[in-house]
């Protein structure tokens, strides 16, 4: 009776140095259909520099993620509304968007760049008009600069689709001219298709920024604030990206796999320069 | 060869058990709140009838699409109710499920032969005691074919629940083709979707089967779907 009552007293105490120990964790929604900047690789793992960003600030700033894999239309909605903690998710920081989140300060800056079949001898002036078709997907800042272009008179459609990748495959198809996405994703498409090239660069200038919920009740933005900042100043920032942009997917797939361990003990600068040196090598 | 062991196997241990989790809920759903509307409809009082033609005209003419989205951010974003995104799946499909099985059922009690409640009350049953012994059971026969139907339609159904992020089939291909764009090509696109839909055709195979086993089970020669018999 008495070994009973010390034994579950010690339990409970246990149990309860667990609760105080153990760090808050947000949830992390994420359209994870989106190469470099977050996917699933074949094992299912999710990855990508917005994850990994995320991952790192949660360890420098001492609380644990739990990143789920999100619909990109209703990513802002659920934000907003407070259904997960953080959004990264490759967002740029848009006036419409502010109404329903609120925004980090940018990490990272992109431009639109637009794809092209090889054997069609399009520039990127004529892709964007005499009556082309260029695909986007719903939502996005590719599609709302198409959407301009049309608004200011010029002749060109814009054909919208709920993924990116089903634009590419219509762009290959021959049902559309022109593909505009942000240019990392655009550069790994064309490295991956022989018939696809590049042919331009938009300088947008568009800035990613994390969301959280409007007014941010949970006092998350200045950890992340401070969390990209202090990733850049260690060095770690660069080399992440040096690990994601531009590198080969499954180059990067095996350097995580190997390199995550790194993470998971604390060691978030260790964990980036090996990324950058497995995936670059 | 390896993509599709490797596709297959994501599909089944990720995106399968959701599926088929979400296509026995809404069957559930569907059954529990489909017959006793069903039965209100054929038995009940006129405001009662009323209702429930009310209830089956909404959730059958709203398109299963808008009404996971209401479900999920209307809910949310009006009243503040937050659902995880399963659940709102399935009030969503489990509601509109529940109005087709409505119909269902109602349009098999009705086609049991108004001679067989005439003999029932004949010899001394009362109106309830007829409906319990003499009617329903051969509704529920009559009823396992279009029910069949529904199986079919409802599986298919699910698969828009990937809209909310739900992580069955649908939503778990998506995931594995918008990587293989970069590794193997966006060609390959289409290989995933052939794999998705070949285990969509196999799900609804084997259901089909297992329902027309029973069917075959309960058959009674001559009784049969029929018209109401004029007197």
């Amino acid at each position: 009776m008495k070994k009973a009552l010390v034994g579950s007293l010690i339990i409970l105490g246990l149990g309860l140095f667990g609760l105080v120990g153990a760090a808050e964790t947000y949830t992390v929604a994420s359209d994870t259909t989106w190469p470099p900047f977050e996917w699933a690789d074949a094992s299912g793992n999710l990855l990508g520099f917005d994850l990994d960003v995320v991952r790192c600030i949660g360890v420098l700033q001492g609380f644990d993620v739990d990143i789920m894999s999100y619909d990109w239309d209703i990513i802002f909605d659920d934000v907003g509304v407070g259904r997960v903690d953080i959004g990264a998710s490759g967002a740029t920081i848009r006036p419409d968007r502010e109404e329903k989140v609120d925004f980090s300060d940018p990490y990272w800056t992109s431009d639109q760049a637009i794809l092209v079949r090889g054997d069609s001898g399009l520039n990127i002036v004529i892709a964007l008009s005499q009556g082309h078709t260029v695909g986007a997907q719903v939502g996005t800042t590719g599609a709302g600069f198409i959407e301009g272009l049309i608004d200011a008179g010029v002749d060109v459609a814009l054909q919208e689709y709920t993924l990116y990748p089903l634009a590419v495959l219509d762009l290959i198809n021959g049902n559309i001219d022109a593909v505009i996405q942000d240019e990392p994703a655009s550069l790994a498409s064309a490295n991956a298709e022989e018939d696809l090239a590049l042919v331009g660069v938009i300088l947008t200038n568009e800035n990613f920024g994390f969301f959280v919920a409007e007014g941010d009740p949970e006092g998350l933005l200045p950890l992340i604030n401070a969390g990209v900042k202090q990733l850049k100043e260690i060095g770690a920032y660069d080399n992440l990206a040096a690990a994601y942009m531009g590198t080969d997917l499954e180059k990067v797939e095996a350097a995580w796999a190997a390199s995550i361990g790194l993470l998971d003990a604390g060691d978030v600068e260790g964990f980036a320069a090996q990324m950058a040196a497995l995936a670059n090598e | 060869m390896t993509t599709i062991v490797q596709t297959l196997e994501l599909l089944i241990t990720r995106g399968l058990p959701t599926t088929i989790l979400l296509t026995l809920g809404l069957l559930g759903t569907g059954l529990l709140l489909g017959f006793p509307i069903a039965f209100t409809q054929v038995y009940g009082y006129r405001p009662l009838r009323w209702l429930c033609r009310g209830y089956e005209q909404l959730f059958r003419g709203i398109p299963a699409l808008v009404l996971i989205l209401l479900f999920h951010s209307g809910l949310a974003r009006t009243f503040g109710i937050l659902l995880p995104a399963f659940t709102s799946a399935l009030l969503a499909l489990g509601l509109r499920s529940s109005a087709y099985q409505s119909q269902i059922f109602r349009g098999a009690i009705q086609s049991v032969s108004s001679g067989q409640m005439l003999a029932a009350r004949s010899i001394g049953m009362s109106k309830l005691q007829a409906i319990r012994y003499i009617i329903l059971p051969q509704a529920f026969r009559l009823s396992i074919p279009p029910w069949t139907n529904e199986y079919s339609s409802i599986l298919k159904d699910t698969s828009l629940a990937s809209a909310i992020g739900v992580l069955e089939l649908m939503e778990q291909a998506e995931k594995i083709y918008t990587r293989i764009q970069f590794t193997l090509g966006a060609r390959y696109i289409l290989l995933i979707l052939g794999i998705v839909a070949f285990v969509y055709l196999i799900l609804t195979y084997a259901g089909n089967a297992g329902l027309n086993l029973l069917e075959n089970r309960l058959r009674i020669p001559g009784f049969e779907m029929k018209g109401k018999v004029e007197r």
